[in-house]
Formats: C-alpha cells, sequence, structure tokens
C-alpha cells in the first residue's frame, strides 16, 4: 500500500451527540485527519445502509457512521435501531467484498471530543491500510 | 388431487366466496403459466403437477383494490406451496393483504421441477406443508430437505478480494431488466429505489456499480422477508445465483435475531424491533 493515499472517508455523524462532538474536537484544537467529509444527519437513525451503499457507489474508501452511546439517543430508541441494522450490513456489504474495516459504526458522545478525534484517525489509520476501495464508479 | 383443486376452486366461485381463483394453467411448449379464473366453468383449466414453480402470492397485489369504483376489494382464492405460503405469511405480517378476503389452498409438496430437473432450493427445504391454509391437500410429503448453507459458507471463505471479483462476474451479466423484483413477492413499494427519481438513487446506465447497488439494495431491503422462494432467482435471465445472497442475509438474520422470514404473523420484525439489552457485534 502506498503510505501517500489518503482515503476519502464519509462520516455521518448524529446532530445531538456525534456532531457536536466533532464540534468539541474542532475547538478543542484537536488534531484529526482531513480525510473526513462530514455530514450532519438528525439522528443515527436516520442514515438508511442506502447512505452507506451510495457512499461507495460514490467513490468513499471508508464510511463511519457514528451517533449517541445506546440508551442515550435524544430520540430514545433511534441508535437501536441503527445497531441492528448495521449488524447486518456490516456482514453483507463483507461478503460482497467490501472489507468489514470499511464500515465503521460506533457511538461518540457530545462530551467526547478526544474520543472522536482518535476514533477519527483509527478509522483512517486502517481504511489507508486497506487502500483505496477498487469498486467504485468509473466516473467519478 | 388435481379434481379435488377443480371442485374446491368450483364451489368456492359459485358460490360467491371468492371473485377470482388463482392458480395454475398448462402454459405454450410444455410450460406452465398462472392462471386466474374467474368463471366456475373455467375451473377445469387449473392444473397442479410439478412444473408448478410460480410464487403466486405476488400476484395478490393485484387484487388489493376494488375491480370497480365503489365495491369492496375482491376476495380471493389461491393455491399456496410450501415455500409460497411463507411469502403469504409475509405479505399477511406487512398487512398488505386481509387474511379475511383470502381462500388458501395449501398443497404440501415435494418439490417442483424446471425443465425436469429438480430445484436446488428444493433440496434445501424442509417445510413440506404450507403454515397458511384454510384447506390443506395432498399426501404427507415423502422427502425433507435440510439447509445447510454449504455454498454460502463457500463463498465466505474467500478472501474479500476473491467475493468482489465472484459478485462483480456476476452482477456484470445483469441486464437490469428488474425481472427478479418483478417476481418476487415481498418486492411491492409503489415506488422502487431502481425508479424513483427524486432523489435518484440510481443512473439509467448499464455500469457495473448500478447493477451491484440495485442487488445490494434489493437483498438488504429483502432482509427478514424473503422466504427463500427462489422466484428471483427463477425469473433471471441471466442466471444470476441472486439466492446466494438472499440466503446469506437470511442466513445472518436467523443467527443474529433468531427470526426467520414467514414463520408466523406475529413476532415483530427482526428489522423494526430491537432488545435494549442485546449485544450485536458492530
Amino acid at each position: 500500500m502506498t503510505t501517500d493515499f489518503e482515503p476519502q472517508i464519509v462520516g455521518f455523524l448524529c446532530r445531538w451527540c456525534s456532531y457536536p462532538g466533532a464540534d468539541l474536537a474542532g475547538s478543542s484544537r484537536i488534531i484529526y485527519p482531513p480525510s473526513l467529509r462530514v455530514i450532519r444527519v438528525p439522528c443515527s437513525g436516520r442514515v438508511d445502509p442506502l447512505f452507506v451503499l451510495k457512499a461507495f457507489q460514490e467513490g468513499a474508501d471508508g464510511v463511519m457512521v457514528l451517533g449517541c452511546h445506546p440508551g442515550d439517543c435524544h430520540y430514545m430508541e433511534g441508535n437501536y435501531h441503527v445497531r441492528r441494522r448495521y449488524s447486518l450490513m456490516h456482514r453483507l456489504l463483507d461478503y460482497i467484498g467490501i472489507e468489514e474495516g470499511r464500515l465503521l459504526v460506533d457511538w461518540v458522545s457530545a462530551s467526547e471530543g478526544r474520543r472522536f478525534a482518535e476514533v477519527a484517525r483509527e478509522f483512517t489509520a486502517q481504511v489507508q491500510a486497506l487502500g483505496p476501495w477498487g469498486g467504485k464508479r468509473i466516473d467519478s | 388431487m388435481i379434481a379435488e383443486i377443480r371442485a374446491k376452486a368450483r364451489e368456492l366461485l359459485e358460490n360467491g366466496q371468492v371473485r377470482c381463483f388463482i392458480g395454475y394453467e398448462e402454459g405454450t411448449r410444455g410450460r406452465v403459466r398462472p392462471a386466474f379464473v374467474y368463471e366456475p366453468q373455467d375451473v377445469d383449466r387449473l392444473i397442479w403437477d410439478e412444473r408448478c414453480t410460480h410464487n403466486l402470492a405476488v400476484y395478490l397485489h393485484q387484487f388489493q383494490h376494488p375491480l370497480k369504483r365503489g365495491e369492496e376489494p375482491p376476495r380471493v382464492g389461491i393455491l399456496v406451496k410450501p415455500c409460497d405460503s411463507r411469502s403469504l405469511n409475509v405479505l399477511l405480517h406487512e398487512k398488505q393483504i386481509e387474511r379475511e378476503r383470502l381462500y388458501v389452498i395449501g398443497l404440501t409438496c415435494n418439490g417442483v421441477r424446471v425443465n425436469g430437473q429438480p430445484q436446488e432450493r428444493c433440496q434445501r427445504c424442509s417445510e413440506r406443508v404450507p403454515l397458511v391454509y384454510n384447506l390443506v391437500m395432498g399426501d404427507v410429503p415423502k422427502t425433507i430437505g435440510r439447509e445447510d448453507y454449504a455454498d454460502v459458507a463457500r463463498l465466505e471463505r474467500m478472501s474479500p478480494a476473491e467475493r468482489l471479483a465472484f459478485w462483480t462476474q456476476e452482477f456484470d451479466r445483469c441486464i437490469r431488466c428488474y425481472a427478479c423484483r418483478q417476481a418476487c413477492p415481498a418486492c411491492y413499494c409503489f415506488e422502487c429505489v431502481a425508479e424513483q427519481l427524486d432523489p435518484p438513487w440510481m443512473g439509467i446506465a448499464m455500469d457495473l456499480s448500478q447493477k451491484q447497488f440495485f442487488h445490494v439494495m434489493r437483498a438488504y431491503h429483502l432482509a427478514g422477508r424473503c422466504s427463500g422462494c427462489g422466484a428471483c432467482e427463477e425469473a433471471c435471465p441471466m442466471e444470476i445465483p441472486l439466492s446466494l445472497l438472499n440466503r446469506k442475509i437470511a442466513k445472518e438474520v436467523e443467527a443474529l435475531f433468531e427470526y426467520r422470514a414467514g414463520q408466523d404473523v406475529e413476532t415483530p420484525p427482526p428489522l423494526a424491533t430491537f432488545k435494549k439489552e442485546e449485544e450485536l457485534p458492530l
């Protein structure tokens, strides 16, 4: 793998926990990789597995879905559904050849700026190690 | 047995219990096609043998609405094999059709044949008696299959790159005719993602990534809903092994959530419910 490969990572961050968490990382001047493109969503439960698939199709090398910790969802149960959906999606993606390491579903709360940066760093390194994803759209 | 089916269909049509009876009839070139019988004198068209592969549950959507304005939606009689009965259960569970409007004749099944060839799915099928019926016909089945997911496991043992290559090769044949979707009883969306224009999820290009997107999307939408009737695979003109994809999900749903599609009409569908304390691998 080339070391100068900078992956394109799409991050779906929940408006109540992970997005403020990322914000906190920024305002605390914690450095995290610039390979992450953040998309703010109302809840991690908003992230249809189709979004993830579309992201991969449009050329993402990795996709990150971050939400509130289970039990802390602003809408009571959004992230419980996420947990079920993505445990299945993970296996489906792996089965069709998108390595499991390219999708990350995790929980980051609004006060975990440092943790957000850590998660982003680790995930970027993981995707970097996997290399560019080969199945992307030809015209992208 | 066909005499019994015809007699029952005639009775149902004559006393007005059903408006239409859905069964099988002789088609062209030695094949069988679905039959829609509206008149009692037409019941002699009906047949039943091992060539009757279609999953008739897919046609129930056409009877969701009244035939004429102001009328009640029609009552329908239908023949179901054990695999079809699980599709029917999925539809009943999802409130796509009311049970009261249906008269279901369940048929015990020893497996169907396409062009004289026994079907792989029938060798895997362990259910030989329908799960839902008003009346069940046929003898006690002789053969019981077993699902071991051997072919799915073979694919799982490959490396991700090999799997990607395998699926690329398979999906690349897709001509995007959507026959798989049309044949599927669980694919009843009024507007499919594949044709949705706002937002435009899929382009119209004959491009590998579009085909891949379509198949993975469809497989995921069928998670916990696909009863494994094999109608999609049979309808596919390009012989894409869709059951490999759908059965992988069925396998995972069974492992993760202990649920089989169409098992009953009470258990909440796995992706529409959750347990707070469950531990799931993410």
